[in-house]
């Protein structure tokens, strides 16, 4: 095994959360919803679901990119690129950061995603079949490559010494990008990051859950005895991460350390999850941050509500935690399954449960699975003193990514 | 940003599966021979395209290379990647079966392959139900199958990901797995890019760029074993040392002068003077009006014979997020029995009409007699 072990270098702090999620819009109205255990379930309307049984998501309602987006053409950008540059913009806000800091300062931008723009290359098809393929789009072209995710922000926040890149590795991808950041901070070749995932709900991505059975009738059941699947989400989460010092320097209000990360690949199966890659991944990241499994208070799970990964994630914990496992909570139940805004979203939720002191809920819990033996604190969130949380990631292709986020106690009380 | 000499890695090995054939060798003699690679499709082979011609892979199916266990739902571009890892871990010696969780794996693409997406929504559209599609293309519609695929076929358990950057796809590619090195988190790793031909991608392209002439559309996989260099076992000749990476976006439209300005601050960082420098190219990109933006920087910057030395990798057509990959490669395949006297240094640059622009910095090995 290969030693993801720690290296010196800067602590890294999280110190912006921008939200664009079916919960709502901000970090206010989103640690509301996880803290008051809501969704916002409804029949998806982004696409025509004509035929199919059933057709609940978890959309975001109401978006209004114009409110967010002021330096770039807004038809120029698919329906996931608008999510990924309103949270940037509302990232950069909420850290109380001056543009013209990051301006003249290098920033990473890193968007994780599942499916870029597909939702914009099922509206091709669809021009497609109507006019054949000289009837396609160019503008809807135009908006398709994925790598836009990440450039749209630099140029709505109209940054231009930055590294850039969305990094598409499903819906662990969130994870992805806040480690990558976390990287490029600690070891001194980014002053901030922009990091976290984007997508949007899609006819491909619904119907390929949809055909593997994977699709929940009416609500996302995590960890329940009789859950049926994942409901498709969307969103975006974006985190500014910077060094500590950087961070104390200006007096920003810190919601958190990032302390490791961790990433394997299963290398086992195109989809189905697998508990030795997801165990290893754990440990990795425990080892990463320094933590010992006894230490984590709380595990943010992949927690789809699928038959398959719950019950293999949680089997995994026990393998890795035993006795120590702590509660074992899935925003998925709240949020639907965002793809590869879901790790990021959640870590989002894992910092404001740190400043907050709170843990988000599993909600739709009705009776937990036997194979799924762990505290998912069902259905109402509760007050907790939380130092260091797990987020779990994994994803098709077995791209498996775990972070690990901690409480910042001020310079006195280190954390790491 | 420097990435600094200490900690630098090395290129040791590199494959690629191109228009040229399905080899290294084949590679390297199309490019320093500048031979065109571009064919008639086959109208019985793919539906109908934008254009007529296109440069394919000669005789490239996936079963065909890899057999029929396991590839009757692999796309092309999944195909192409688990084929050139094949290559590039028989080159340094890692055995079919091994399991390695040491060896990382960082592709580039630019979306997956379109042609499986757009097939499984057109299913669900035409379909006498929207949920009658194969369930096998579902892994394939995901944008990381082809490292997931790669990653499945070889044993590769490390970290694996997935790079999407536009055409600057590459410099990106490679600084992530710079950093997976750097920061422990992979002993080795394989970084490459791929892309596949299909009508899918070809028409998307088209409309993309607009005018009435199709794009040569170019396809294949470049992939670089990059290693710490003191862990290079001997025999494996260094090829290259990865020596900086710096990237801009372009805000104002003139991405020509944003080029420079990231070549200037790349040089600047690793202290290397231009003249130093015996290879500078770009990867093929031309703007909305044809203007070669990468080759107008570079020639100002460097003159017209560290410009002319390697052809350009758009001799393969338009490979997207794998033309830096490919230019490197070209460079590779030109460097190794080329004189140099005293310039050791190559700059490939990379930029896209998103206004992104990228660049890497290599040291090059010794060349060979």
């Amino acid at each position: 095994m290969s030693e993801q072990s720690t290296t010196p270098g800067r602590r890294v702090v999280i110190t912006g959360c921008g939200v664009v999620s079916s919960l709502g819009t901000g970090i206010e109205e989103f640690t509301a919803a996880l803290r008051a255990g809501r969704s916002n379930v409804r029949p998806i309307s982004v696409f025509d679901t004509t035929g199919f049984e059933h057709n609940n998501g978890c959309e975001v309602i109401g978006f209004e990119p114009e409110r967010w987006i002021h330096n770039v053409e807004i038809d120029s950008l698919g329906r996931a690129s608008r999510f990924s540059t309103a949270a940037a913009r509302l990232a950069v806000a909420d850290s109380g950061i001056d543009l013209d800091v990051l301006r003249d300062a290098r920033c990473l931008l890193s968007v994780g995603t599942t499916d870029g723009e597909s939702h914009e290359l099922d509206s091709m098809v669809s021009l497609e079949i109507a006019g054949g393929p000289e009837a396609m789009s160019p503008r809807l072209a135009r908006r398709t490559s994925a790598g836009r995710l990440a450039t749209s922000i630099a140029h709505e926040l109209r940054l231009s010494n930055v590294e850039v890149g969305s990094i598409a590795t499903a819906c662990s991808a969130g994870n992805y990008a806040i480690g990558h950041s976390f990287d490029a901070i600690r070891l001194g070749e980014a002053d901030f990051a922009l990091c976290g995932g984007a997508d949007a709900v899609c006819r491909k991505t619904f119907t390929s859950f949809y055909r593997l059975r994977s699709i929940a009738p009416d609500f996302c059941r995590p960890f329940d005895k009789n859950r049926m699947g994942i409901l498709t989400g969307e969103g975006a989460g974006i985190l500014m991460l910077e060094s500590l010092d950087s961070a104390l320097a200006r007096g920003a209000r810190i919601y958190g350390e990032v302390l490791g990360y961790g990433l394997s690949c299963d290398a086992h199966h195109p989809v189905a999850p697998h508990q030795g890659g997801i165990a290893r991944c754990m440990e990795l990241a425990l080892e990463n941050a320094g933590v010992k499994p006894a230490e984590v208070d709380l595990i943010s799970a992949h927690g789809t509500g699928t038959h398959a990964n719950d019950k293999t994630e949680a089997a995994a914990i026990r393998e890795l935690f035993g006795e120590d496992t702590p509660r074992v909570v899935s925003m998925k139940s709240m949020l639907g399954h965002s793809m590869g805004a879901a790790s990021a979203l959640a870590a989002i939720g894992c910092s404001v449960a740190i400043t907050e002191g709170f843990i988000p809920p599993t909600i739709n819990h009705i009776e937990t699975d036997p194979e799924c033996a762990v505290d998912c604190v069902p259905n109402v969130s509760i007050e907790a003193d939380l130092r260091i949380v797990q987020n779990n990631g994994w994803a098709f292709g077995g791209n498996n990514s775990v972070v690990l986020i901690g409480r910042y106690d001020g310079p006195r009380e280190a954390v790491a | 940003m420097s990435t600094g000499t200490l900690n630098a890695p090395v290129i040791s090995a590199w494959t690629a599966i191109s228009p040229f054939g399905h080899d290294r060798s084949s590679f390297a003699d199309g490019v320093r021979t500048r031979t065109s690679p571009v064919s008639t499709l086959d109208p019985e082979r793919w539906s109908r395209g934008p254009g007529e011609t296109a440069c394919t892979v000669p005789g490239f199916e996936p079963r065909a290379i890899l057999g029929s266990k396991g590839t009757r739902a692999m796309n092309r571009v999944s195909g192409l990647a688990v084929v050139a890892a094949k290559h590039l871990l028989a080159d340094i010696g890692v055995e079919p079966g091994d399991e390695r969780d040491d060896i990382g794996f960082v592709l580039g693409t630019t979306t997956g392959s379109v042609q499986s997406m757009m097939d499984l929504t057109r299913a669900s559209l035409t379909g006498d139900k929207p949920d009658h599609v194969e369930p096998a293309a579902v892994p394939g519609c995901v944008m990381n199958c082809a490292a997931g695929q790669a990653a499945i076929w070889h044993g590769l358990k490390g970290p694996n990901a997935t790079i999407a950057a536009g055409r600057t796809t590459g410099p990106h590619a490679f600084n992530y797995a710079r950093r997976l090195l750097r920061t422990g988190r992979a002993t080795r790793v394989l970084c490459g890019a791929a892309e596949e031909y299909s009508p899918a991608r070809a028409w998307v392209e088209h409309h993309r760029r607009g005018g009435p002439d199709p794009v040569v559309i170019g396809e294949g996989c470049a992939m670089f074993l990059l290693e710490p260099a003191e862990l290079r076992p001997p025999g494996r000749r260094v090829l290259g040392t990865l020596e900086g990476f710096e990237s801009r976006v372009c805000l104002d439209g003139d991405l020509a002068g944003t080029v420079a300005v990231a070549v200037r601050a790349l040089l600047s960082a690793a202290g290397v003077a231009p003249e130093q420098v015996w290879a500078a190219t770009g990867s093929g990109f031309t703007d909305s009006r044809g203007e070669p933006v990468e080759t107008v920087a570079l020639r100002q910057l460097f003159g017209d014979a560290a410009v002319d030395r390697v052809p350009s990798a758009d001799l393969l057509g338009d490979t997207a997020s794998a033309s830096a990959m490919f230019q490197l490669a070209a460079v590779l395949s030109v460097a190794e029995s080329a004189g140099r006297s005293g310039a050791d240094h190559t700059v490939v640059t990379t930029c896209d009409d998103d206004g992104s622009v990228a660049c890497t910095l290599l040291r090059l090995g010794e060349p060979v007699g």
